[in-house]
C-alpha cells in the first residue's frame, strides 16, 4: 500500500518540477517549489505509517520551514516587482539596481 | 602681616590716611536724595583729618619725627616694606593738604549744589586726598610710585567729571597721557635704583648714599637716575617742556582746579623732588634749575593775555611751580618747600575766589552759550562781590610778593639763593637769575593785569543787577584761605623770612648777601610791571577799549604768549602728527603689502583647490569608475552567453541529478 504513496509523492513531485521549470511568473516557481517540498513530506509521512513517528515530526519541521521561506521568496518577489514593474524571470536579467 | 605699630602717633597717622578714605566710601554708599548730607559728612571727615593732622604736626614738631615701617611681602629673599615717615616738613605739608582739601569740600557743598555728579565728585575729592597723604608720608619709593599713580588717576577723574562736554574729555585724557611721559620717567628711576642699591625704602637709601665711596658708581648714572626721577615731578609739577596739561585741565570744576592743580598734587612732584633730595647729582640740580627757571619764565609769559579767568591762573601756577622746582635746583631746597606751603594758601584761596566770581555770574545769567569766564565781560565786581574782592586782593598781593604777605616771605629766600647761586657759580646761573627775576615782574604784571580787568572799571557783561555775593560759606572759606596767606601768620615780623617758624624748623640758608639788595631789586621790579600793567589796563585807557570790544589784532609777541609758546602746535607738528603719518604709512603697508600677501595667499589656496579638485573628479574617480564600467562590462558580456535563462539551469541541473542517480543506483 505503500507504493500508492510513493506514486502520489512522485506525481506531485514532477507536477512541481514541471511549474517551475515551465512557468515564467515568479510566483507560480515558488508554487512549484511548494508542491515539491510538499511531495518530500508526503513521503516522510507514508515512511512513519509502518517504521517510526520521526517522519512525522520531520514533515511538520519541513512546513515551517517552508513557510519561512514562502515568506522571505514573496518579499522578495515584491521588491523585484516595485523595481522591475514585472515579475517574469525571463526579464530580470540585471542585479545592478 | 603682622601689624607692629607701637607709638600713639603712627595710629593717629594711619587714621588720618584712612579717613577720606572712610569719607569717599561713604559718599559711595549714601543715595543720590540724601547728597547735602553726603557733602557736610565728607566735609567733617577732612576736618577730623585736618585735627590729626594738626596734633601729629605739633608733636612731630617739638619731639622726633614719626617712622614707622612693616614688612609687606618677601619675594624671592628680597623683603618689600610699607611704611611712613612723617617729618616736620611732611607734617606741615599734611596739615596743608588736609586744610586745603577740607576748603574746598565745603566750597563745593555750595558750588556742586545742582550738579548731577555730586556724589561722584566728592568720592573723587576723598579718594584724591587719601592718595596725596599717601605722597606725603610714604617712606619708600614703590609706595610712592603707587599714590602717585593714584592721584592721577583721580586728577583724570576728575577732569573729566563733565564727561558730557568734549572740551572736558579730550581735557583729561591729555593729562593723563601727559602725566604717563613723565611717569615713564619715575619708573626708569625706580629701575635704576633698584639696579644700584636693591631697595626703595627712603632712610636706606639715604644712609647708602652717604656712604657712598666715590667713584664705586658711575657719577653719569647718578645724574641719569637724578634726572629720570625727576622726569617724573616734571610731569606731574607741570614744567618745561610737559606743562601744556595744566591749562586744559581746568576743564574740570573749579574747586578742583584749586586742590589738585593749585595747591596739593601739581606741588608734590616738588615734594617729591625734595624728598629725594640727598640722590640729585650736582648735574642732575642743574638741569633741574634750567628747567624750573625756563618752566617760571614761560609759564608767567603765557599767564600776561589770557581771556579766560582761570587760564590766567592755571599758566600762574606752572610760573610758580617753576620757581620752586628752580629753587631745589639751585639749593634752595627750604625755600622752595616755603613758597609751595604759601602757594598751597594763596593759589587755592584765587582758585575758589575765582571759582566763586564764576558761581555767582553763572547764577545770575541763565546762558550756556555766554562764557562766564572771560574776563572781557567782567569788570567793577568790587562793588558787587566785596569780599570776593578782599579775597583775590590780598590772595593777589601774596603772589606778586608784596612785603607783609606769605609769598613775599617765601620768594625772597628764593631769590636771595638764586642770586648769590649766580654770584658764585657764574656760567648757566647767570641766566637762571635773570629768568628768575624777570619773572617777578612779569607776575606782577599779569596779576594786577587780571584784578583791574575783573574788579575795576564798569561791568561790561549781562545782568548786572542780578549778581550778588556768594553765600556765607563760600565767603567763609574765601575768608581762611585769604588770613593764611598774610604774613604774620608764617612769620612775626612779616619783613624777615629768618623770623618766620617754617625757616627756622626747616633752615635758614646761610647767605653772605644782605637780604636788602634782593628786597629792593624785586620791589622794582614789581612796581615796573604794576606800573605797565597800569598804564595798559587802568579803568577807561584807550588799549583796555580796544581790548574789551573785540579781539584785539595781536601782534607776534602776545600771540606768542597767548598760545602758551605755541607750544601745543609744536607738539602737534613734532609728535603727533609725525606719529599719525607713521601709522597712516603703516595701515597703508598693511593693506598693500599685507593685506596684498593674504589676498594672494587666498586666491593661490583656492586655485590649488580647484586643480587639486579636478585631479580628484578626472584621474582617482576615473580609475575608480573606469575599473567598475570595466567588471560591469565583462559582467554584461559573460552573462550574455548564457543570461537569462534560470529554468533551463534546473532542467540541466535536474537532468545531471537523474543521470548521477541512474549511474549510482
Amino acid at each position: 500500500m505503500v507504493l500508492f504513496y510513493f506514486i502520489l509523492s512522485a506525481f506531485l513531485f514532477s507536477v512541481g518540477l514541471a511549474i517551475v521549470i515551465t512557468r515564467k511568473n515568479a510566483i507560480f516557481v515558488l508554487i512549484g517549489i511548494e508542491l515539491m517540498l510538499n511531495a518530500a513530506n508526503l513521503n516522510f509521512v507514508a515512511m512513519s505509517k509502518s517504521i517510526t513517528l520521526d517522519g512525522q515530526f520531520f514533515a511538520l519541521f519541513v512546513i515551517v520551514v517552508a513557510a519561512a521561506e514562502t515568506a522571505v521568496g514573496l518579499a522578495m518577489v515584491l521588491k523585484v516587482f516595485n523595481y522591475f514593474k514585472t515579475v517574469e524571470l525571463d526579464k530580470i536579467n540585471e542585479l545592478k539596481g | 602681616m603682622e601689624l607692629t605699630v607701637t607709638s600713639e602717633e603712627s595710629w593717629l597717622s594711619i587714621i588720618m590716611l584712612g579717613l577720606p578714605l572712610v569719607s569717599a566710601i561713604f559718599a559711595l554708599l549714601i543715595s543720590g536724595r540724601l547728597k547735602v548730607i553726603v557733602g557736610w559728612l565728607t566735609s567733617a571727615l577732612m576736618l577730623a583729618s585736618t585735627a590729626i593732622a594738626v596734633v601729629i604736626l605739633i608733636r612731630v614738631w617739638t619731639s622726633a619725627a614719626i617712622y614707622n615701617h612693616l614688612g609687606w611681602f618677601d619675594f624671592a629673599g628680597l623683603a618689600f616694606d610699607i611704611g611712613f615717615y612723617i617729618d616736620p616738613p611732611a607734617a606741615l605739608l599734611l596739615v596743608i593738604v588736609c586744610l586745603v582739601s577740607f576748603l574746598v569740600h565745603l566750597f563745593s557743598i555750595e558750588y556742586m549744589k545742582e550738579d548731577d555728579g555730586f556724589i561722584r565728585y566728592f568720592t573723587f575729592l576723598g579718594l584724591f586726598t587719601f592718595s596725596m597723604i599717601g605722597i606725603v608720608i610714604a617712606d619708600n619709593l614703590l609706595i610712592i610710585f603707587m599714590f602717585w599713580e593714584l592721584v592721577g588717576f583721580c586728577s583724570y577723574l576728575l577732569i573729566g567729571h563733565w564727561y558730557k562736554k568734549e572740551s572736558a574729555v579730550k581735557a583729561s585724557k591729555k593729562a593723563f597721557l601727559v602725566n604717563r611721559i613723565g611717569d615713564v620717567g619715575f619708573m626708569i628711576g625706580l629701575a635704576i635704583c633698584w639696579s644700584q642699591f636693591q631697595t626703595f625704602d627712603i632712610a636706606q637709601l639715604k644712609t647708602e648714599f652717604s656712604a657712598l665711596a666715590p667713584m664705586s658708581i658711575p657719577s653719569v648714572l647718578l645724574t641719569v637716575l637724578g634726572i629720570s626721577l625727576f622726569t617724573g615731578a616734571i610731569g606731574k609739577s607741570a614744567q618745561f617742556p610737559l606743562q601744556v596739561w595744566l591749562p586744559d585741565a581746568m576743564e574740570g570744576p573749579t574747586p578742583v582746579s584749586a586742590l589738585i592743580h593749585a595747591a596739593t598734587m601739581v606741588a608734590a612732584g616738588v615734594y617729591f623732588v625734595f624728598r629725594l633730595y640727598f640722590m640729585m647729582s650736582p648735574d642732575a640740580l642743574t638741569i633741574i634749575a634750567i628747567m624750573g627757571s625756563i618752566t617760571a619764565f614761560m609759564g608767567a609769559v603765557a599767564a600776561m593775555t589770557q581771556h579766560d579767568i582761570k587760564k590766567v591762573l592755571a599758566f600762574s601756577t606752572i610760573s610758580q611751580l617753576g620757581y620752586m622746582i628752580m629753587a631745589l635746583g639751585v639749593g634752595a631746597k627750604n625755600g622752595a618747600l616755603f613758597l609751595l606751603y604759601t602757594h598751597a594758601f594763596f593759589k587755592a584761596g584765587l582758585f575758589l575766589a575765582a571759582g566763586a566770581i564764576i558761581h555767582s555770574l553763572h547764577k545770575a545769567i541763565h546762558d550756556d552759550k555766554y562764557d562766564v569766564q572771560d574776563m572781557r565781560t567782567m569788570g567793577g565786581l568790587r562793588k558787587t562781590m566785596p569780599v570776593t574782592f578782599m579775597a583775590y586782593l590780598i590772595c593777589s598781593l601774596s603772589l606778586i610778593g608784596i612785603p607783609l604777605f606769605s609769598g613775599f616771605l617765601s620768594k625772597e629766600i628764593i631769590l636771595i639763593e638764586v642770586l648769590q647761586a649766580a654770584l658764585s657759580r657764574g656760567g648757566i646761573y647767570i641766566g637762571i637769575s635773570i629768568l628768575a627775576f624777570l619773572s617777578v615782574t612779569l607776575t606782577a604784571y599779569y596779576v594786577s593785569r587780571q584784578l583791574l580787568l575783573i574788579f575795576f572799571d564798569t561791568y561790561r557783561g549781562k545782568n548786572e543787577t542780578d549778581i550778588h555775593e556768594n553765600s556765607i560759606l563760600i565767603k567763609t572759606v574765601l575768608i581762611i584761605l585769604s588770613v593764611l596767606s598774610i604774613g604774620v601768620v608764617w612769620s612775626l615780623n612779616p619783613f624777615s623770612m629768618e623770623s618766620s617758624w617754617v625757616m627756622l624748623k626747616l633752615g635758614i640758608p646761610e647767605s653772605s648777601l644782605p637780604h636788602s639788595w634782593t628786597m629792593i631789586m624785586s620791589l622794582s621790579l614789581i612796581i615796573i610791571g604794576l606800573l605797565y600793567s597800569y598804564s595798559r589796563y587802568r579803568p577807561a585807557s584807550k588799549h583796555v577799549k580796544n581790548y574789551h570790544n573785540s579781539s584785539p589784532s595781536q601782534n607776534s609777541l602776545a600771540a606768542l604768549s597767548f598760545n602758551n609758546w605755541y607750544l601745543d602746535s609744536i607738539y602737534n607738528e613734532v609728535i603727533i602728527n609725525p606719529f599719525l603719518k607713521i601709522v597712516e604709512v603703516i595701515s597703508k603697508v598693511e593693506r598693500i603689502v599685507i593685506d596684498r600677501l593674504v589676498d594672494l595667499s587666498g586666491i593661490f589656496t583656492v586655485v590649488f583647490s580647484n586643480v587639486v579638485g579636478w585631479i580628484d573628479r578626472a584621474i582617482v574617480d576615473g580609475i575608480v569608475n573606469g575599473s567598475v564600467y570595466v567588471v560591469g562590462k565583462a559582467g554584461v558580456i559573460t552573462k550574455s552567453i548564457s543570461g537569462s535563462k534560470a529554468q533551463s539551469y534546473i532542467i540541466l541541473a535536474v537532468i545531471g541529478i537523474l543521470i548521477i542517480i541512474f549511474l549510482v543506483l
